[in-house]
């Protein structure tokens, strides 16, 4: 099928039937890509294009392929001492696919660039899903937005209007539902521009997000808003759709790649010192054992500068791809701290690799592709349905609230539909249970919940706001009972406030729950020395020195109970336990 | 005695225009490439696109005065990455906790050394302590490059780095 679309770049000349005296080129991107047109190329009419297109068809078919030609004409000389036909004039016509689209406008390097609609269709998928599991992880850093009322933006005009806890997790939750919609095609010229607009505004809104990933997450998404996410009308996976958008993305990354290799045209760099410092885990030690950390730096700036050259331009596609994936694979497995990253990195190279892999990948699909695009009131209906039911069991601050107000988007696609005269398609339901499924998954799979109480009260706690941390914490220990940090902090807040009793209580929970640990153990001895319970601190003490030998404050604590020794003073240290 | 027939190498590509031609051809034709991007909207956006992230980037080797300030130069992995600073805050020469004041994702930022925010967070002390002199050190450790100090003056009175 895709041999059918796609015939094989050809050379032919006017000897060979060529198409036309003066020089011509296609209204496809791919042939001034390399800079390889001619001037005269853009000015080619449609008609030229087409005729050429058949022209080389006919010759396609008449002929052997050119370098199989080659090599017959040779072998026949060889064989026969027949004469070698002579050269063939100049004139170049260089197509990748006959096409009834008009010719590109200039320049064609940006206009007329074309990826087969299977790319299109793969990497939104891809790209979008990955975007919104980023988004979903991000809720745990919620907490810090806005924290003791401190803030510094990214530019400065938005110092004042950077988000705060509650409207950046409701944000992040939202991102996620959008991009999780957009990644199977929904209402795509609607939530892109929108969740654009809003990850902007988190990212640009405050210098806390330092992450490289989320400033190009930022780009990608401004410059995706231009790009063609819809199925054409009657297109099949091979179907040519041009997109400058997706050009302007590649080369985007390119740019990336070649800042990247001159910031590390550093001698720190280049002597491996630098390298060597940020490696850690398999990797590192691998690297260490083999080519040695001088190397395999020069190597990572050659490898960035290859892709800079090369991750645009389709004819080097094929050396990009494997290149680019192995070097995002290897950071993968480094263990550096750079969040979803690499991943997202190798996302967005299902644009690189060619497009015949993802033509052959969603010939199989057409399917599902097609049974998602059918039409149907029940697949809407029951999706609004059990959102509803989905979004009641997320834990996540307020995302229930935010479930209700998500509905919005199917209940829009409904109202658009009917204006229409027709019926939301299936995707709309399956993406929107599958959207509020993520949040779902998030809360319970991983530890983003817990992480955003426990950040959220440690931060309070340290700022001086003992009531908000009170209430941080008392989620805490309802998100995840079976954290000690969680009740060892509620129960010290609840002794600090005077309620004694629930304290202990508290601090007794977090003895259970982790017995080799003695900071609650010894909390509760202080409670009890001040409370004048000389013999029950003491005991609780030696608990305490018996669960952590090795613990100096629980030794001192002891000392002071039993002799008369003075009492110890505690660490003003934060706790190692809920600093995010 | 018979003649070697000579090579004959296939001529087929002779007169497409090799790896430099399309290059210069390429280079040669950028000029009027962005006079045609700035005839449309779309194209503006190519060149908006394409202006700031060769500028930014730029503006971070010429012009940005905090060296340890890597963001939207795509400095990934660099070794101004490793730098680590202590910045010591104090207010009329008492130490300041800073854990009791700033959120500690803003006190990591400080550690990389970045300027704009020990300065807003200097701002915030100057403000909360009217009349105090808030003074600001950071001694920073570098990989491959000596260490360096900076500040050591009232940030009330001077609230630059």
């Amino acid at each position: 099928m895709a041999k059918k679309r796609r015939p094989k770049r050809q050379r032919f000349k006017q000897g060979d039937k060529a198409p036309s005296q003066s020089p011509t080129s296609s209204a496809d991107g791919d042939d001034d890509e390399d800079g390889a047109g001619d001037d005269t190329a853009a000015s080619t009419t449609n008609e030229t294009a087409d005729a050429a297109s058949a022209d080389a068809a006919k010759a396609d078919a008449a002929k052997p392929d050119v370098a199989e030609r080659g090599k017959a004409s040779r072998t026949a000389k060889a064989d026969k001492g027949t004469k070698i036909p002579a050269p063939l004039p100049a004139v170049i016509v260089r197509r990748e696919r006959p096409t009834s689209a008009p010719p590109a406008r200039e320049p064609v390097f940006w206009f007329g660039f074309e990826v087969a609609w299977a790319k299109l269709a793969v990497s939104r998928f891809v790209i979008f899903m990955l975007l919104a599991l980023d988004a979903a992880l991000q809720i745990s850093h919620a907490p810090r937005y806005g924290a003791g009322d401190f803030n510094v933006a990214q530019v400065p005009f938005l110092d004042a209007i950077g988000a705060g806890r509650v409207l950046f997790g409701a944000s992040q939750l939202a991102l996620a539902y959008m991009f999780v919609m957009v990644a199977f095609g929904v209402a795509t010229r609607v939530l892109l521009p929108l969740s654009a607009a809003i990850y902007a505004w988190l990212y640009f809104g405050s210098q806390l997000d330092s992450y490289q990933h989320h400033y190009l997450v930022a780009l990608v998404l401004v410059i995706a808003c231009f790009a063609p996410w819809q199925r054409p009308a009657d297109a099949e996976p091979s179907t040519p759709v041009r997109a400058w958008a997706v050009r302007l993305l590649l080369v985007q990354l390119a740019i990336m790649y070649l800042w990247a290799a001159i910031s590390k045209m550093d001698r720190a760099w280049v002597n491996g010192t630098t390298l060597s410092m940020q490696m850690t885990g398999t990797i590192g030690s691998l690297i260490a054992k083999t080519i040695g950390f001088k190397i395999a730096s020069v190597l990572v700036i050659a490898v960035e500068l290859a892709l800079a050259a090369m991750v645009w331009a389709r004819p080097a596609w094929k050396l990009a791809a494997p290149l680019g994936l192995l070097f995002h694979l290897g950071i993968v497995f480094t263990g550096l701290e750079i969040g979803l990253f690499a991943f997202l990195m190798l996302g967005i190279y299902t644009l690189v690799i060619p497009d015949a892999i993802w033509v052959a990948v969603m010939s199989k699909l057409e399917g599902i592709a097609r049974l998602f695009a059918k039409p149907t009131w029940i697949a809407w209906g029951l999706g609004l349905v059990t959102s509803i039911a989905i979004a009641r069991l997320v834990r996540i601050e307020d995302a229930f609230v935010l479930g209700l107000v998500m509905c919005v988007v199917p209940l829009g696609i409904a109202v658009h539909a009917l204006v229409r005269g027709t019926r939301p398609a299936l995707a709309v339901g399956i993406a929107h249970i599958l959207a509020l499924g993520l949040w779902l998954f998030v809360d319970r799979a991983t530890s983003v919940t817990a992480d955003y109480y426990r950040f959220w009260g440690g931060s309070q706690r340290r700022l001086g706001s003992s009531e908000v941390a009170e209430y941080a914490y008392r989620r805490f220990t309802a998100v995840a009972p079976d954290e000690e940090a969680g009740h060892f902090q509620l129960g010290r807040l609840l002794v600090k406030r005077g309620a004694i009793e629930e304290g202990l209580a508290e601090l007794r929970e977090a003895q259970r729950l982790e017995p080799a640990i003695a900071r609650a153990f010894v909390e509760e001895a202080r409670v009890l020395q001040q409370q004048g319970k000389t013999a029950e601190a003491i005991e609780k003490a030696k608990q305490a020195t018996y669960a952590d030998p090795s613990h100096a404050f629980a030794r001192a604590l002891l000392d002071s109970l039993t002799g008369n020794k003075p009492t110890p003073k505690p660490s003003d240290k934060p706790d190692a336990d809920d600093p995010e | 005695m018979t003649k070697k027939p000579k090579p004959t190498t296939p001529k087929r590509y002779d007169d497409a225009p090799d790896l430099a031609t399309r290059i210069i051809r390429g280079i040669e034709r950028i000029p009027s490439g962005v006079l045609a991007l700035v005839r449309t909207w779309q194209g503006l956006v190519i060149l908006l696109v394409l202006a700031s992230q060769l500028l930014l980037p730029l503006q971070y080797y010429t012009a940005r005065r905090d060296p340890h300030d890597e963001r939207f130069a795509w400095r990934m992995f660099s070794p101004m990455r490793m730098t680590r600073c202590t910045p010591k805050f104090t207010i009329d020469s008492k130490p300041v906790n800073l854990n009791t004041e700033f959120h500690e994702a803003w006190i990591e930022i400080a550690n990389r050394g970045r300027f704009v925010v020990i300065e807003q967070m200097a701002a915030r002390l100057c403000q909360k302590n009217p009349g105090a002199a808030v003074h600001v050190v950071i001694e920073c450790q570098y990989v491959g490059k000596e260490p360096a100090t900076w500040g050591g003056y009232d940030m009330c009175k001077v609230p630059l780095l």
